[in-house]
């Protein structure tokens, strides 16, 4: 474990996510800040940040604890957000498997959205399977570092921030910042589209079910689009 | 279920199957490529999702209807637009902020 945190693309790895690390931190404030609405103590903060590890779920699942939905529903409406997850390992399978199998369960744990477009850019750059690991496991521990100390300073500090500066509206910003460049892509636009268009028509749902259903009607809406659009291509 | 205890169940349910969701391809179906279907579906995760997730936090409600004409909407859009054109995290923030204080200040 040390030779690998030594080495040199290790380090290359860490120093490249430091900048994606500057632009996590407001989002872990205020994920910590959703624990701490939550109910959670000190221990259960740290617990959702390093065990979870994934900002849009922690802030999901702290929302519908809050809102006191039931345990079934917080836990699928979590599994269907993270359902992007199986997409990325697909993705990542054939770079990690030439590497051994404790190093692919490690890097399969700080596969998130940050690391997976960095990684992917490393390993298609080099044909150094095991070098190009280590820088992945080097972003991992630069995000995992980051977002842990992030999310508990946001836990303990959160109700000093003046609630005038709004800091809250960081969470829905962080997502508008991954999901705008999409819309370059038709059929992403017609999943938004729907799901938006549905999770707003169906906000007397209880329990935040809106939220799940508007999700699942978008995934079959931009699938359908993108069949159509692959038939017209075709023609 | 007791507060304390349903946070914790929370927290390691979801982070197993987050896990498991992370794992999948890499080593739980290492040896099976996934099916076209399921590929096609799941590029349109991120897109469904993620609206639906800040919809409810930008768009107010005043009863049963909607409220499109607040800061919060205007902000999200002019947020949106830096995004799309810069695809800059650190740029979606500071347009988003810097808009919401300006029009909030504008309205009151």
């Amino acid at each position: 474990m040390r030779d690998h945190i030594a080495s040199k693309d290790f380090r290359e790895g860490f120093v490249e996510m430091l900048p994606a690390c500057i632009g996590l931190l407001p989002f872990g404030l205020v994920c910590g800040v959703g624990a701490a609405a939550a109910g959670a103590n000190w221990l259960a903060a740290l617990g959702m940040s390093a065990i979870i590890f994934s900002g849009a779920a922690q802030i999901l699942a702290a929302q519908l604890v809050a809102a006191d939905a039931p345990f079934a529903v917080i836990v699928l409406t979590c599994f269907v957000l993270g359902l992007r997850f199986l997409m990325y390992s697909a993705a990542m399978a054939p770079y990690l498997r030439p590497l051994p199998d404790g190093m692919q369960k490690v890097l399969a744990f700080l596969l998130t959205d940050q690391a997976f477009a960095a990684a992917v850019r490393r390993f298609n750059a080099s044909d150094d399977h095991h070098g190009a690991g280590l820088h992945f496991l080097g972003c991992g521990a630069a995000l995992y570092l980051v977002w842990q100390v992030s999310c508990m300073v946001g836990f303990l500090a959160g109700n000093l921030i003046p609630s005038a500066w709004s800091l809250e509206f960081a969470v829905p910003l962080c997502f508008i910042a991954l999901l705008a460049p999409l819309f370059r892509d038709a059929p992403s636009v017609v999943a938004a589209v729907t799901a938006g268009i549905a999770v707003l028509a169906m906000s007397h749902l209880p329990m935040r079910l809106n939220l799940i259903v508007a999700g699942v009607l978008g995934i079959v809406a931009g699938t359908l689009a993108d069949l159509a659009r692959e038939r017209w291509k075709a023609r | 279920m007791e507060g304390a205890l349903k946070l914790w169940a929370v927290i390691v349910a979801v982070g197993a199957l987050n896990y498991l969701s992370r794992l999948s391809f890499i080593a739980l179906f290492a040896r099976r490529t996934m099916p076209p279907l399921l590929a096609r579906a799941l590029r349109y995760v991120p897109a469904a999702m993620l609206t639906a997730l800040i919809l409810p936090m930008v768009v107010d409600f005043k009863g049963a209807a909607a409220d499109f004409a607040t800061p919060r909407v205007a902000a999200a859009l002019i947020a949106a637009a830096v995004a799309f054109a810069t695809r800059s995290t650190l740029k979606t923030l500071g347009a988003g902020m810097a808009a919401l204080w300006l029009l909030e200040w504008a309205y009151a």
